[in-house]
């Protein structure tokens, strides 16, 4: 729900028969779209017009989207996926809707009215169908032709929602649809049509993180969309899949420069790192050299931004795959970690380190109470690496120290605190 | 509680004016926005009745008419849609039940509605057998938030043995993430959403085990910014419905104490509209229902004097819970 200034809550005469007035028409649209669904008049062309229409008064209103995918669908769910049937029918009956709708595009002109450049990768991406030399068997010229009217009913489709998006860049139903309509160029196109349009998905998705670098429905998009990218069947038609875990790392770098706070890409970061190490056949000097190299660019983060909690977040994130070890390497679980074979040396070199450096952090910040956070949690995972007694003891008064920093930085968190002495007192 | 007592007169609870706003909701009419809201009727009236009975006035709306309407919602498949008309979804299905549920009413959907049976095999259907999880309806769309929608729905019906329970248990955890929250689907950011979906599921079924308190518990305290006010996820703004999908989470793992009950209060307060009630999300904005049911959950959560206490898994009145599934341990 997008807030809103409260206003004065009363209307004058006036804008009361605007309200009226609007409402009117409105509850006619969804009258007259009820009327249709009632009889299952699902063919009917008006029906997708009225369908456009409505959706674009209230593109929350679900049961219209579901309206639109019947339409498509037709008789039956079940048909579409299975029955080469629905091809036929979806064209003809979506062509001649279409071809009653001037609202919606037929086609997608570059720089036509939409608002961003998205509209124009979809004009590419039918550029980019006709000289993909589509691996269908070759299609007589009827089929041709049936096979660009599909095409251009899928991107016009694609386009009405673009605007959509973009006013309600959080409504689940849109992205829902748009990602129906992507399975619906998996079951009617030929595989290297489709993929163009795949590809022109990520684009979008793309577009759509640098207007709000941290919408939860653009990153799940993405993730979902990169995945069928990814599968055999969107490559060579068979199996082989094809890995974008590179591209999509740096693309998380390129996101994290733009805006150091942005979590979302740290934490796809996070996801994506074990994956990387894998298929780069990473050994375990590739390994240790990646996780220095990370810390190393969290750190540099630190050192301007100690307040971003982002930061500090992926920072921990990095030193669970050093600590989760444990002493002897076996009580964690070492699958999917970045360095598995770390020895104990090693473990304790780096937290060292890193426990030095954020000390440092402190002579231009003794007042960020987030460093504090991090130097406790560190000294006690350094204790769980097996450090000395005599060593512990004098990092006890330290550990203490940095409590009652904390207890004074952070009192809305003085419960916590108090836990927390607790068990250090223990 | 002495310290509320020191507060100042605008940040005293205004129950009255928040229950003549909640009741005043359906008759606005003549107003756009109660058209273009209308596929979240269902939910309004379950978000307005539910903040009801924790002001403690659960007759201020009307019984009888709100289980006409709910079974007005139903379909021939046991599922509701948001109003009569609307397609029958999860995320409707569970707020009828919960309705029902709230005024004692799962005898009205057996004599005048599809029964029970009928819902729980709605539900039961739509969980992805192999991966465990739940769509929200017939075109698929998956996420924790069905599987909780599910899980809560079923078990408030005794119907919890026509879904996989094992499944979904191991889905939610392929949802968890390494700084102890969850997303809202595997390799998803953690949001303080998700996270009270994911743990109010496992609470239903009793799988605690395997979530990481102290870690989970450090970043949802995490979420209260100076101003008192929590928010969903690192570096963003505080908003009034995280004071109950962060608090519940927090009491699920036993640590609302782990952030500061008065600032939240504060905070909650100063949402409100006291002179034509509800809450907002943030100080000044325009008040609705469903920031004024999580304000009121918030404050119930942290025993605000005066209103009902709130079940931290169900989103209902304990007392309500409590008639349905036995008093807690």
């Amino acid at each position: 729900m997008a807030s809103v200034a409260r206003t004065n809550r009363s209307r004058t005469e006036e804008q009361r028969q605007q309200d009226l007035d609007k409402i009117q028409k409105y509850r006619d649209l969804d009258d007259q779209i009820q009327h249709h669904v009632k009889r299952s008049n699902y063919g009917d062309p008006a029906l997708f017009q009225l369908t456009t229409k409505l959706l674009r008064l209230n593109p929350e209103y679900y049961t219209i989207w579901n309206t639109v995918g019947w339409v498509m669908a037709l008789e039956g769910v079940a048909e579409y996926f299975s029955e080469r049937h629905y091809e036929t029918v979806l064209r003809r009956l979506l062509a001649f809707a279409l071809g009653g709708d001037p609202a919606r595009p037929r086609d997608v002109p570059a720089g036509a009215s939409g608002t961003t450049p998205d509209e124009k990768e979809g004009g590419n991406t039918t550029t980019n169908l006709n000289d993909s030399g589509a691996p269908k068997e070759e299609a007589d010229g009827d089929e041709k032709a049936d096979l660009a009217a599909d095409t251009a009913i899928i991107q016009a489709e694609l386009a009405f929602t673009i605007p959509l998006l973009i006013e309600f860049p959080k409504c689940y139903w849109i992205w829902g649809y748009r990602s129906f309509l992507l399975s619906v160029c998996d079951a009617i196109l030929p595989a290297g049509a489709a993929r163009d349009f795949w590809v022109a998905e990520l684009a979008l998705d793309s577009k759509m993180l640098t207007k709000d670098r941290r919408n939860f429905h653009a990153w799940s998009y993405r993730r979902f969309i990169v995945s069928a990218l990814e599968s055999g069947a969107k490559n060579d038609g068979g199996n082989t899949a094809k890995s974008m875990t590179e591209s999509e790392f740096a693309y998380t770098y390129s996101m994290i420069k733009v805006d150091l706070s942005n979590f979302s890409a740290w934490h796809n970061r996070s996801k994506l790192a074990p994956r990387l190490l894998d298929e780069r056949g990473a050994d375990d000097a590739a390994r240790k050299e990646f996780l220095d190299q990370e810390l190393e660019l969290a750190r540099e983060g630190l050192n301007v931004g100690p307040e971003d909690q982002s930061l500090w977040y992926y920072h921990q994130f990095l030193m669970d795959q050093i600590i989760a070890l444990g002493v002897d390497g076996k009580d964690a679980k070492a699958d999917g970690l970045i360095a598995p074979n770390l020895s104990l040396a090693d473990r304790r070199e780096f937290v060292d380190r890193e426990v030095a450096e954020i000390k440092d952090l402190l002579e231009d910040y003794a007042d960020v109470k987030l460093i504090y956070e991090a130097l406790l949690e560190y000294a006690m995972a350094y204790r769980a690496l097996g450090e000395s007694d005599a060593a512990d003891a004098a990092n006890q008064d330290e550990m203490m120290s940095w409590l009652a920093k904390l207890k004074e930085l952070d009192p809305l968190r003085r419960g916590r605190w108090d836990d927390l002495e607790k068990s250090l007192k223990a | 509680m002495a310290q509320l007592q020191d507060l100042p007169d605008e940040l005293q609870l205004a129950t009255a004016a928040h229950v003549q706003y909640i009741q005043s909701l359906d008759s606005r009419k003549d107003e756009y926005e109660y058209w273009l809201t209308e596929h979240l009727r269902l939910n309004g009236v379950y978000w307005g009745f539910t903040a009801l009975h924790l002001l403690k006035k659960p007759e201020a709306l009307p019984r009888d008419a709100t289980i006409d309407f709910v079974l007005s919602c139903q379909h021939e498949n046991g599922g509701f849609g948001a109003a009569p008309g609307h397609d029958a979804h999860m995320l409707y299905t569970v707020s009828a039940v919960q309705i029902l549920a709230l005024i004692d009413a799962f005898d009205e959907l057996e004599k005048r509605g599809k029964g029970k049976a009928a819902v729980g095999k709605f539900i039961a259907d739509l969980q992805n057998r192999e991966t465990g999880t739940f769509a929200g309806d017939e075109w698929g769309e998956e996420d924790t938030r069905f599987l909780y929608g599910a899980f809560n729905a079923l078990s408030l019906m005794g119907l919890l043995h026509l879904v996989d329970v094992n499944k979904a248990v191991d889905h939610i955890k392929a949802c968890a993430n390494f700084d102890g929250g969850y997303g809202l689907t595997p390799g998803a950011e953690s949001h303080s959403g998700q996270i009270f979906t994911c743990l109010a599921a496992l609470s239903i079924v009793g799988r605690m085990e395997s979530v990481e308190a102290d870690k989970l518990g450090k970043w949802l305290s995490e979420r209260q910014l100076p101003n008192g006010g929590l928010n969903g996820r690192p570096e963003k703004q505080e908003d009034v419905c995280y004071s109950w999908w962060v608090l519940s989470s927090l009491a699920m793992i036993d640590r609302t104490h782990w952030i500061d009950r008065n600032a939240l209060f504060g905070f909650i307060l100063r949402c409100q509209d006291t002179e034509k009630g509800g809450i907002s999300d943030r100080p000044g904005n325009m008040v609705d229902v469903w920031h004024t049911l999580f304000g009121l959950t918030g404050l119930s959560l942290l025993g605000y004097p005066g209103l009902d206490d709130i079940d931290p898994v169900y989103c209902l009145p304990k007392s309500t819970t409590e008639r349905i599934l036995g008093p807690k341990k």
